[in-house]
């Protein structure tokens, strides 16, 4: 929800606006007083101004706020819109227009709803989804998003006017028509490995190379300008899409009705696809060359200018580098969403750069390959861990019919390059971005990954990526597009407008409620419980240190039993669930109470392979608890139940994440199932808090939380941990004498980027550790008198495998056995 | 010698009891009795009216910063 903004505000806003006038001409360039002196400063600095200018600029708040002077209602603010007429048969029609801030308001219960929707998609961002109403913004980039899939201004303007329930406000028209009239007129190209700004009129490169910020950058000793033929186009078709499926069908000359249901489906969500006959008068395209580190300063800089640079490849059109051999598999069938998702990126016949948002569990993985192999160049993929990189492969090699030979892995234990001229490559953000010493071989490597020109890089997971390393790895390696991969696109800093220079804009993002209703990822039933503190924590709570706030809201004993209730309920219905705690100390104390396997940072491979297991195919194991790093990459179909019990304070992405691994349950399908997702909250305390902030991204993807306040049966419940005050107070005093570290969450150290931040060392470090104690000789001989008894046995241990018997036991147990039947009937 | 004091039984969540038995840590102003359970408590009678509102001032307070912190 955006905070609401108060009338005082007004003047504040207006006055940055002014700055951002969005008048893409050349006066303009002149007039504008923040880039008057280009060299009094590093290009860093003057980059982060242009950056701070052009987010200004892409609200449309900025841009209306110039046009019209508002009058503000001392009750609505801004909001006050009753000036605007209803038109006649406003009940027919879905769409609310509110002209300040562009916000659409979209009726989904109206019967021209699905189309409006198809239609708000593509020009504008969904911002809240839930069940009756949704709201989308148009930005900047929506625009340009939907101007270079073939819509025209007019139409969008036109279609718009047609759905809106009032006249469509004029800020709203003369904003669509100034941010698409200079859409593709500049654009970045990557030619022989080295970057050219590329445009089809002399005048608009006079005008670049005159401007302050683009014409040092261009470097001097090149060719000076070049004149090129533009590039044809030919018709593009996705593989693995429905329109694949036609051709082939038609080629096979199979049952007429086929295609022309194809067609149907085709120019419903294909709109855009239709090639737009990009200026095909001009033959000539003029171009000067950039260095690689002045791409990102040129493309924020013609952004602020207001005609954003394109960077769009031609890639059917590119000779000079190698073809890939490599299809989908006729088997791989790609979802409706899926294709939707990639004809957005493949608008016009060209790949272009920006990010794809799908939940997870919606096969982002499949997205990216059917990218992969529709470009049919040398890719590389990044992606977080060693784990994924792994899983990459596979599933190429699945999908599709490239040779084993042609995908390579490149991890600190595998550097391989393909055996032909191009191929794919897979590997890590963290060993593409490191700046360190490398090995000799890994050096090697990266010189030779430096050293080629690629058609695509594929960035897994972009949201968790820090900017700095964006840079580092966009700028080392070059592609002609850039992909990114996502199912929360946020983070708690607002970083993630960064990634639209370093990536590109959003092309799609997924409507979680839709998939699920189409069966794509499950239902999820989401419950908040309210578990209340007991008085002695409370009054603990009262008097701690944040920090160990933290520790007694975590270990609220009547959290406790609400998560040994959900648990014994659950599984009595036979569910798998996971229990997530952020926090090493409560994860650990719940489970050994509660007998149940955990697996946090600390646990060893073999054995989280083995929980692992034993939870997908064991009978008796039905509960795991897991530490922060079961939030990603984790993927377990069988879980579907989810009880969280302590979590990262307010984070909307750990929260989606999370929700994330019962997505993909497998019995989700099944008649009027349900995946449970539960959030254990202690009454009072600070949780109640974070824990509101952590919903709201999942609220606006049209999840609605349940609240619970009373656990129904809990009452009557059999053997409940601390039912008793004593029981409870020993609790206390043993929570209490934990330190405040206890408290902290888990420092992950194998996941992301460990092996950066010395987390290597922290284990090492540990196990290299003598213990000291005093004690006599005749004790260590077991002369004393000592008894020993385990309490609270990891679940953990008992998963082992039991140890094969001696070959004697085995003899001696069959020999028993034999003489008791003997003897039995020998009574008979 | 023994006194007298009116008391008067009231029923509260948990954790405002824990308010309460920490506003009396100081001055043993208001709690006559603390019964051995989660929500209970004998009170002064006499300041009935006082522990209500600090109650309602503290509270209003938390609600407060929880409305700050969410609009973050």
């Amino acid at each position: 929800m955006p905070p609401k903004r108060k009338a005082a505000d007004v003047g504040r806003s207006a006055r940055e606006s002014k700055r951002a006038t969005p008048v893409p001409d050349v006066t303009e360039v002149s007039s504008s007083d923040e880039y008057s002196d280009p060299d009094d400063g590093p290009v860093e600095d003057n980059l982060k101004a242009g950056k701070k200018d052009v987010v200004n600029k892409f609200s449309l708040e900025s841009f209306s706020k110039r046009s019209q002077s508002q009058k503000t209602d001392p009750r609505f603010g801004y909001k006050d819109l009753s000036y605007l007429p209803l038109k006649r048969d406003h009940y027919n029609r879905p769409l609310w227009i509110e002209p300040v801030k562009g916000t659409i308001t979209l009726e989904s219960f109206s019967p021209l709803a699905p189309q409006a929707q198809d239609f708000l998609t593509t020009i504008a961002e969904p911002l809240s989804r839930p069940t009756h109403l949704h709201e989308y913004r148009l930005t900047g980039h929506s625009l340009y998003a939907a101007v270079s899939v073939g819509l025209k201004p007019e139409d969008i303007v036109e279609f718009l006017d047609r759905l809106s329930k009032t006249p469509l406000p004029e800020s709203i028209s003369q904003f669509i028509t100034e941010f698409t009239k200079s859409y593709g007129k500049i654009k970045m190209v990557l030619y022989h490995n080295r970057y050219y700004v590329e445009t089809v009129e002399p005048e608009m490169l006079q005008m670049l190379l005159k401007d302050e910020v683009i014409g040092p950058q261009r470097i001097s000793n090149g060719e000076g300008i070049i004149e090129r033929a533009a590039p044809k186009m030919g018709a593009l078709v996705i593989p693995g899409t429905k329109d694949a499926a036609g051709v082939r069908e038609t080629a096979e000359q199979t049952k007429s009705s086929a295609p022309g249901q194809n067609e149907n489906e085709g120019g419903r969500q294909n709109y855009g696809i239709d090639d737009v006959g990009d200026e095909p008068a001009e033959a000539l395209t003029y171009s000067f060359e950039i260095p690689p580190e002045g791409v990102e300063v040129v493309k924020a800089r013609c952004q602020a200018i207001g005609c954003p640079a394109l960077e769009e490849y031609d890639f059917q059109g590119d000779t000079i580098n190698p073809n890939l051999d490599m299809d989908l598999k006729p088997t791989a069938r790609i979802r409706p969403y899926q294709e939707m998702s990639l004809s957005k990126m493949f608008g016009n016949g060209r790949a272009k750069s920006g990010i794809i948002v799908l939940p997870c569990g919606a096969g982002k993985t499949l997205v990216g390959i059917t990218a992969a192999a529709t470009i049919k160049k040398g890719t590389i993929v990044l992606c977080t861990s060693s784990m994924s990189v792994v899983q990459w492969r596979n599933e190429f090699l699945r999908w599709t019919t490239i040779d084993p030979g042609d995908i390579a892995i490149f991890t600190s234990d595998h550097k391989e390059k393909f055996k032909r001229s191009t191929g794919i490559i897979v590997s890590t953000y963290s060993m593409v971005s490191q700046t360190r010493t490398r090995s000799y071989d890994a050096e090697k490597m990266m010189n030779w990954l430096q050293g080629r020109e690629w058609g695509m890089m594929i960035l897994d997971e972009v949201h968790v990526v820090p900017a700095s390393m964006f840079r580092k790895v966009t700028s080392a390696i070059a592609a002609q597009t850039k992909l990114g991969l996502t199912a929360t696109l946020l983070r708690e800093d607002d970083k993630i407008k960064d990634l639209n220079f370093l990536i590109g804009p959003k092309l799609y993002e997924a409507n979680w409620m839709e998939l699920a209703a189409q069966g794509h990822i499950a239902k999820v039933q989401c419950a908040e419980v309210w578990c209340p503190m007991t008085t002695e924590f409370y009054s603990e709570y009262l008097r701690a240190s944040s920090r160990k706030q933290a520790l007694l809201y975590i270990m609220n004993p009547r959290k406790f039993q609400a998560c040994q209730y959900l648990i014994d309920f659950h599984e009595k219905r036979g569910d798998k669930i996971i229990v997530f705690s952020d926090n090493v100390y409560a994860l650990e104390k719940y489970a050994r109470k509660l007998n149940k396997a955990f697996i946090y940072g600390g646990t060893g491979q073999n054995e989280r392979l083995r929980i692992l297991e034993n939870f997908q195919h064991n009978e008796q194991v039905n509960t795991i608890f897991l530490s922060k790093i079961g939030d990603t990459s984790l993927d377990l179909p069988e879980a579907t139940c989810l009880i969280q019990i302590s979590s990262h304070y307010g984070s909307r992405r750990q929260e989606a994440q999370r929700l994330g691994r019962i997505l993909r349950a497998k019995r989700r399908n099944d008649e009027g199932f349900n995946a449970f997702f539960y959030s254990l909250v202690s009454k009072d305390t600070s949780e109640m808090t974070y824990s509101s902030k952590r919903q709201a991204f999942l609220v606006d993807q049209g999840y609605a939380f349940k609240v619970i306040t009373h656990l129904q049966g809990i009452d009557d419940y059999e053997g409940l941990h601390y039912a008793t005050p004593s029981e409870r107070r020993e609790l206390l005093t043993e929570v209490m004498l934990q330190n405040e570290s206890s408290a902290d969450v888990e420092q992950v150290t194998d996941d992301l980027f460990s092996m950066r931040s010395g987390g290597r060392n922290t284990a090492a470090a540990k196990r290299a550790k003598a213990k000291r104690s005093a004690a006599t000789l005749s004790g260590l001989a077991g002369g004393d008198d000592m008894a020993y008894i385990e309490y609270n046995k990891s679940k953990n241990k008992q998963l082992k495998e039991k140890a094969a018997q001696h070959p004697l036991f085995r003899k001696m147990e069959r020999d028993r056995l034999r003489r008791k039947k003997e003897r039995e009937a020998a009574l008979q | 010698m023994p006194r007298a004091v009116r008391g008067l039984l009231i029923e509260c969540d948990p954790s405002i009891k824990a308010m309460i038995l920490k506003y009396d840590e100081d001055h043993h102003e208001y709690i006559v009795e603390d019964l051995d359970d989660e929500n209970h408590l004998v009170i002064k009678e006499s300041q009935l009216e006082a522990l209500k509102n600090r109650l309602d001032r503290d509270l209003d307070e938390k609600i407060m910063q929880l409305d700050e912190s969410e609009s973050e």
